[in-house]
C-alpha cells in the first residue's frame, strides 16, 4: 500500500469513528471532543511550523485569540454571518502573520521566538484594554449559534460536526503540503538552513508560507472554539492553550504527520478520562507528560520512526 | 585554460583588523579542474564564502560567465549556476539519500509552488527527470542501496558522497568543493577522484579547496596557492610542487 493510501485510510477511519461518538456518548463528551477538534487543529497548525520549519512560534496563541474575536465581532457587531467570519479569522490572521514574520525572520532564531511571544502579549493586552474594540474584560458573551442553509446549529452534536469537519480539511491542508516538495524544502530548511540555502533555496519566502497557513488554520479553530463557548473574552488568549499545543507537537512527534494529530485527540480527552481521581487527575497528567517527555524525546512517532530506521539499517548492512 | 566560467578580481575580506583575504585575483576555465591550497588560514574557507554569499565581501568582484555575483545572497549565486559543499559535511540527516538529492534541483526547474500543492503535470514532468537525474548520481556514489533511507545513518565519507551528489543535481555550471575528502578513508578518496574526473569530462567544472597534496595532484588541471590572504603562485600541479616559494610558505624554511 502507497504512504498515501495508508494514510487516506488511518484518516477515513479514524473519522468514522469520531463521526459514531454523538451517537454513543453523553452531550459533556461530545463537548469535550469539540474542544479536542479545535485543540487538533492548532496542534497540527503549530506543527507546520515548529515541527515541519523549526519555528518556535508563541504567536499561534494570538492567532487563536484573534480568530476568536474576529470571528465573533463579525457576527456581533458588523451583523455577518459566522462563515464569512471564520474566512475574515483566517485572511486577517494570514495578514499579521505575513506583517509580524516578514521583519521577524530577518531575526535570529531566538529573536522570532521572543518576537512571537510579544505579539501574544500584546494581543493579550489589546483584548483586555482596548475596551472600545474588544469590549475588554467582559469580552463578548452570548454568541449565537452558527446556522447551515437556515438551519440553526445549536445542539452540540452538530457544533462537533462542524469542528470534526473544519479539522478534517485543516489535515487535508496540512498533508498537501507536508506530503508535496515544498514539505520536502520545509523540512530541509529546518534541518540545515546554510545547506538550504547553498541549494537555492529562499528561506524567508518558504517561512512566511507556513508561518502564515499556520495562523490562519488556527484562527478557524479559534473561531470554532469561541462560538462552542457562545463567549469570547481575554482569557481565550491564556497560556495554558500554547503550552496544551506544544505539549502534543512535542509528545506526538514534531515534524511528523500522525503524531500531533493523536496526541491532541488523545491528550484533550486524558484529563476527562482521569477523572476518576479528581484531586489527582492534573498530577497523573503532568506525571505521564514527564514520563512521556524523559522515556521518547523525539515524541511517540519520531520513537516509531527510529525503531522503522534501525530495523532497515540491519537489513542494509 | 578555456573560456573563464568564473572570474575573481580584488577580492578582499577582513575580520576586526585582519586582513583573511587581502586582494585576491584568479579565474576558472570551463571545464576545469582547479584547485586551492595554503596553509590554514591562508584565506582559502574566506574566498570560498565570498564567492558563495555567505560572507559579503570588503572589495573586489566575482562573476560567473558573466553574471555579477558579489553582494547576492547565497541561493541567488546558486541559482546562477553556482553550487557548493561545505568543509564540515552538511546534508540532510532525516531525509533519504533520494530526498537529499531531489532537494538540490527543486528550485531549479519551471514548476511553481501551485504546480507542487496541486501536482500539476508539469510538476510530475519536474520531478520526473530530477528521479532520473538521481539515478544517475547515486549510481555515481555507490550508494544505491541505501536510496530509500535517511543518510544520517551513513559514514562521514559517504555523506561527502551525498553533498557532492546533491550539489550537482541541478547541473550547475561550476562547483565549489570545500575539503571534499578531508576525513574521508583513502580506497573513498580514490573513488571520488575518478567521479570528478568522469565529471569533468562530461563537461563539469570545479574549484576544490583541499589540504590532501595527493588528491590535487591527481585531480587538478591548475592550483593556486593561497598564503596570508594573498596568491602566493599559480600553475600546473607539477609546476606548484616544484616551487620553492611554496614549499616555504607551507614549512616555513628559508633557502
Amino acid at each position: 500500500m502507497s504512504p498515501t493510501r495508508r494514510d487516506a485510510a488511518i484518516g477515513l477511519a479514524g473519522l468514522l469513528v469520531l463521526c459514531a461518538v454523538p451517537g454513543v456518548a453523553s452531550d459533556y463528551i461530545v463537548g469535550v471532543g469539540i474542544t479536542a477538534f479545535t485543540f487538533t487543529i492548532a496542534a497540527v497548525a503549530l506543527n507546520l511550523v515548529y515541527g515541519y520549519v523549526g519555528l518556535l512560534s508563541f504567536a499561534q496563541l494570538a492567532f487563536w485569540g484573534i480568530g476568536g474575536y474576529c470571528a465573533a465581532l463579525w457576527v456581533m457587531d458588523a451583523g455577518g454571518s459566522f462563515w464569512m467570519g471564520l474566512l475574515l479569522a483566517a485572511a486577517l490572521n494570514a495578514l499579521l502573520a505575513l506583517a509580524v514574520g516578514w521583519p521577524a525572520l530577518r531575526l535570529q532564531r531566538d529573536s522570532f521566538v521572543i518576537v512571537t511571544l510579544s505579539f501574544a502579549l500584546l494581543t493579550f493586552l489589546i483584548a483586555r484594554d482596548w475596551v472600545g474594540l474588544t469590549r475588554g474584560p467582559l469580552g463578548l458573551p452570548g454568541l449565537p449559534s452558527p446556522t447551515l442553509f437556515g438551519t440553526k446549529l445549536a445542539s452540540t452534536a452538530s457544533i462537533y460536526y462542524l469542528a470534526l469537519a473544519f479539522l478534517a480539511g485543516a489535515l487535508l491542508v496540512v498533508y498537501a503540503i507536508v506530503t508535496s516538495r515544498i514539505g520536502r524544502t520545509l523540512r530541509a530548511i529546518r534541518q540545515n538552513e546554510p545547506l538550504a540555502t547553498a541549494h537555492g533555496v529562499a528561506p524567508t519566502p518558504c517561512k512566511l508560507f507556513a508561518f502564515a497557513v499556520g495562523a490562519a488554520l488556527t484562527g478557524v479553530a479559534g473561531g470554532i472554539q469561541v462560538f462552542y463557548l457562545k463567549i469570547v473574552d481575554p482569557s481565550i488568549l491564556d497560556f495554558y492553550y500554547i503550552q496544551a499545543w506544544l505539549i502534543m507537537v512535542i509528545i506526538g512527534g514534531a515534524g511528523t504527520f500522525w503524531g500531533p494529530v493523536i496526541a491532541g485527540l488523545v491528550m484533550s480527552a486524558l484529563p476527562e478520562a482521569l477523572r476518576f481521581s479528581n484531586e489527582l487527575r492534573m498530577v497523573i497528567y503532568g506525571a505521564i507528560l514527564i514520563v512521556a517527555v524523559l522515556a521518547l524525546p523525539q515524541g511517540v512517532a519520531g520513537w516509531l520512526r527510529e525503531r522503522r530506521i534501525a530495523r532497515l539499517r540491519d537489513t542494509t548492512a | 585554460m578555456h573560456d573563464v566560467l568564473l572570474s575573481v578580481r580584488d577580492l578582499a575580506k577582513s575580520y576586526q583588523g585582519v586582513h583573511a583575504v587581502d586582494g585576491v585575483s584568479f579565474d576558472v576555465g570551463a571545464r576545469e579542474i582547479v584547485g586551492i591550497i595554503g596553509p590554514n588560514g591562508s584565506g582559502k574557507s574566506t574566498t570560498v564564502d565570498c564567492i558563495t554569499g555567505f560572507q559579503r565581501p570588503d572589495r573586489g568582484d566575482v562573476h560567473l560567465a558573466g553574471t555579477r555575483l558579489s553582494g547576492r545572497a547565497p541561493w541567488q549565486v546558486a541559482r546562477a549556476g553556482l553550487m557548493r559543499t561545505f568543509q564540515t559535511v552538511r546534508v540532510y540527516d532525516h531525509l533519504t539519500l533520494e530526498e537529499n538529492l531531489l532537494a538540490g534541483a527543486a528550485q531549479f526547474d519551471d514548476a511553481g509552488w501551485l504546480d507542487a500543492l496541486l501536482r500539476t503535470p508539469r510538476l510530475r514532468r519536474a520531478e520526473a527527470q530530477a528521479l532520473a537525474r538521481a539515478d544517475d548520481l547515486v549510481a555515481l556514489t555507490g550508494l544505491t542501496r541505501y536510496r530509500a533511507l535517511p543518510v544520517g545513518i551513513l559514514s562521514y565519507g559517504q555523506k561527502k558522497l551525498v553533498a557532492l551528489a546533491s550539489a550537482l543535481m541541478s547541473k550547475p555550471r561550476l562547483v565549489v568543493l570545500d575539503e571534499p575528502v578531508a576525513g574521508v578513508n583513502p580506497t573513498r578518496i580514490r573513488e571520488i577522484e575518478r567521479a570528478l574526473l568522469a565529471l569533468r569530462d562530461q563537461g563539469e567544472t570545479f574549484l576544490v579547496i583541499e589540504h590532501n597534496m595527493e588528491f590535487i595532484m591527481n585531480v587538478c588541471d591548475r592550483v593556486i596557492v593561497f598564503d596570508q590572504g594573498r596568491k602566493l603562485a599559480e600553475g600546473t600541479p607539477r609546476e606548484v610542487h616544484a616551487d620553492p616559494r611554496v614549499l616555504e610558505a607551507y614549512v616555513g624554511t628559508h633557502p
